[in-house]
């Protein structure tokens, strides 16, 4: 049975149910399930529609007299808007109905339309761990400030980072730990972790998440929230609590892994302009010293880099549609420039490195190729190995949201790398580059199906995913890893004892896209000569890989 | 459905608008979306949109179904095209022709027409499992028990018979 015959079966059940399908709502693989859904729909208009539930009329009433209540008080909010530092939830409790039911549409559009309007805000975060046995600890206390684009300082005030501030100004990421008297610099992006319960993430969360359920309402530190359940695009269902007064979310419980969970809670929490110039400025405090994990240097002009490395840099003539230039720095003892760009579309993070190629490009042999110009293009998604220029100033391989796209032109190597979907990059490269790169396609590459097929359970599938999202299995996320076990288990059915019959080396990726892979194996241990492999859960780089076929 | 006169009706009553006109339009949005989940949550949607619009006495009572509908259109267009920007390739719109959401009852009769024929054009099996699985609403086991077959087998069976009648729709249409 084919994944479409599963999908569409799961939807006319959905229907039969009368319940919402998550396809009215998520983008389809294909225009031809797309209209075999539309043809369950038309089918379905013979019969008579569901007639609502006997209080519907009730309900409806007055939900919309709620929503139309709320909406002619919204006017009030731009007159009221307070200037300088203030909180925002006191105007917030004037601008909304605290008594009014949520529904869960409302509940999300409510928190965007409130984050709408928090520039800045100041917090003390509370995370308190709670195992099988329900017994509770309180893991760590945190004073967090954090702004909308993304910047923040947080210092651990009990835990195991007591007294450490880290901080990320979107220039510069460190961390001062006044024990050791050191302060760590180490490169803004990528960042790995902010920190937790950071509002503009957890919104965009909810916002994504596959449904969304107020189950209750509660108080938390004695504000009054309504619980909403959450169930996201992979992993398990967590809760929210929102603030019936601000719209934002108070407190969050993750679901229970490994035994254990975690509730995070905003103990207090104020809105401002602003973060302190003063906490969000790198500086390196009297009587420290400096470790230096970054070698980049910001640069203000182009003027500033030719004396520094040597060169002219290649500088994009216009910045690529969708992005936004933030800055540019150097690394002077290794000649190399790099710009950074955050896309306008999902605040995603961009960088454009340009150096001198050392020697000619040979491909990782994970990577997929394109061509810049006629020339080789190397293409990492996730990034395996850092070569080339790829590794100066930054540590990526091994991430598994980070992609890029390596080439050289005259001389030079150029570097493309972000936390995007490997189109988006590949669209940046095109801007870059005046459309002279050319990714391969995996279908024009194949040409073929495989010769025999490898049957799947997507129930398996997912419940993989969820248990790779909430850590564990890692390997998944690796094609060739995933390839690897595959033939392996092929050769020892009973699992595999010590080394892998078949080594990484063994496999080279032909074509790659954010959905597919085929990879030809090279070894005389095995008749298999090509793997075909599929991200059936999700197309993008968080997404496991599946061996769907093979030749 | 129940006659509206604005002398009956003060332009601000929620609870009389929606107590008068709320049947039909959940009817139609439900004929859009087939499930009573979605069409509650638009059907409240189209409401919250439309009344402020109503209340202003700017539409005769008699034109407030009409108005509700192409409201209730408006709302679902608005959902496709975010779901189409959010990366979707094929045109909703074009292949949810209005016909399928009408209120007409000769134009339903219509619409009823062209399905039921485009349904007798397939094999007797197809015809029957479609029948169990989306008019009758039974499940794949149910189905599988009633015909005889096994779950993958009526999984694979009604995927074909879409996919022939869909075939068979897009000609007549």
């Amino acid at each position: 049975m084919s994944k479409h015959e599963q999908q569409l079966s799961e939807y006319i059940d959905r229907l039969n149910a009368e319940q919402k399908p998550i396809e009215h709502d998520t983008i389809s693989e294909s225009v031809e399930i797309e209209e075999l859904y539309s043809t369950v729909k038309r089918i379905r208009s013979l019969k008579e529609p569901a007639e609502p539930n006997s209080d519907y009329e009730k309900m409806l009433v007055q939900q919309v007299e709620n929503e139309l209540s709320r909406q002619k008080r919204l006017p009030r909010k731009k007159g009221m808007l307070f200037t300088g530092i203030a909180s925002i939830a006191a105007i917030l409790a004037i601008l909304f109905n605290m008594f009014s039911p949520f529904t869960n549409s409302d509940i999300v559009n409510a928190m965007e339309v409130a984050f709408d309007d928090v520039k800045a805000y100041h917090g003390f975060l509370e995370i308190i761990a709670t195992n099988a046995n329900e017994e509770s600890t309180t893991q760590a206390r945190l004073e967090v400030w954090a702004n909308r684009d993304g910047h923040y300082v947080v210092k651990g005030l009990e835990g195991i980072n007591q007294d450490i501030v880290t901080g990320n100004n979107g220039k510069t990421k460190w961390q001062v730990n006044p024990n050791e008297k050191q302060i760590h610099r180490f490169p803004a992006f990528p960042d790995t972790y902010h920190f937790a319960f950071e509002l503009g993430h957890e919104i965009k969360e909810v916002t994504n998440a596959l449904s969304t359920k107020v189950i209750g309402d509660d108080t938390v530190i004695g504000r009054k929230a309504s619980i909403v359940e959450v169930t996201p695009r992979g992993g398990q269902p967590y809760r929210i609590w929102i603030d019936k007064e601000t719209k934002l979310p108070l407190q969050k419980q993750t679901a229970m892994h490994n035994a254990l969970q975690y509730t995070i809670t905003f103990t207090d929490i104020d809105f401002n302009e602003t973060i302190p110039e003063e906490l969000l400025s790198y500086q390196v405090p009297k009587g420290y010293q400096e470790v230096e994990s970054s070698p980049e240097q910001i640069v203000n002009s182009l003027n500033e880099i030719p004396s520094a490395i040597g060169y002219i840099p290649e500088m994009p003539k216009t910045i690529p549609e969708g992005y936004d230039q933030n800055y540019m720095t150097i690394i002077p003892n290794q000649g190399l420039v790099k710009i950074y760009y955050t896309s306008q579309h999902n605040d995603n993070k961009l960088v454009f490195i340009q150096g001198h190629a050392i020697s000619p490009i040979t491909p990782v042999r994970t990577a997929t190729l394109g061509k810049v110009n006629g020339n080789v293009a190397e293409i990492q998604s996730p990034v395996y190995e850092d070569v080339g220029i790829l590794g100066g100033g930054g540590l990526y391989a091994g991430m598994t949201d980070v992609s890029s796209i390596r080439w050289q032109q005259d001389g030079f190597e150029y570097v493309v790398i972000g936390n995007g979907a490997l189109k988006e990059l590949a669209a940046f490269v095109n801007s870059l580059t005046n459309d002279a790169f050319e990714m391969q396609s995996t279908a024009k590459n194949s040409g073929t199906t495989p010769q025999f097929d490898v049957p799947y359970d997507m129930t398996v599938e997912e419940n993989t995913q969820k248990s790779v999202d909430a850590g564990s299995s890692p390997w998944r996320l690796d094609p060739v890893a995933v390839a690897q076990v595959f033939v392996s288990l092929q050769i020892s059915p009973d699992g595999i004892i010590g080394d892998s019959p078949i080594d990484l080396q063994d496999f080279n990726i032909l074509a790659q896209s954010d959905a597919e892979a085929i990879l030809e194996v090279s070894s005389n241990q095995t008749p298999i000569t090509t793997i075909y492999l599929k991200r059936l859960i999700r197309p993008d780089s968080t997404g496991i890989w599946t061996v769907v076929g093979y030749d | 459905m129940p006659q509206i006169n604005r002398e009956d009706i003060p332009a601000s009553s929620v609870e009389e608008i929606c107590h008068a006109t709320w049947k039909p339009l959940y009817r139609f949005i439900y004929y859009k979306v087939q499930n009573r989940e979605e069409a509650e949550e638009i059907t409240q949607e189209t409401f919250v949109k439309a009344i402020p619009y109503l209340r202003k006495g700017k539409i005769h009572p008699d034109k407030y179904s009409g108005f509700l509908k192409t409201v209730a259109l408006n709302v679902l267009r608005d959902r496709w095209r975010k779901k189409k920007r959010r990366g979707i390739n094929v045109d909703i719109e074009t292949i949810h022709p209005e016909v399928s959401a009408v209120g007409d009852a000769t134009e339903m009769s219509v619409e009823r027409i062209i399905i039921e024929k485009a349904l007798s054009q397939l094999q007797k099996e197809q015809q029957t499992v479609i029948e169990l699985r989306i008019i009758k609403g039974y499940s794949v086991a149910e189905t599988a028990e009633i015909m005889d077959k096994t779950e993958v087998n009526i999984r694979v069976m009604q995927h074909r018979a879409l996919q022939s009648l869909a075939k068979i729709l897009k000609t007549v249409n």
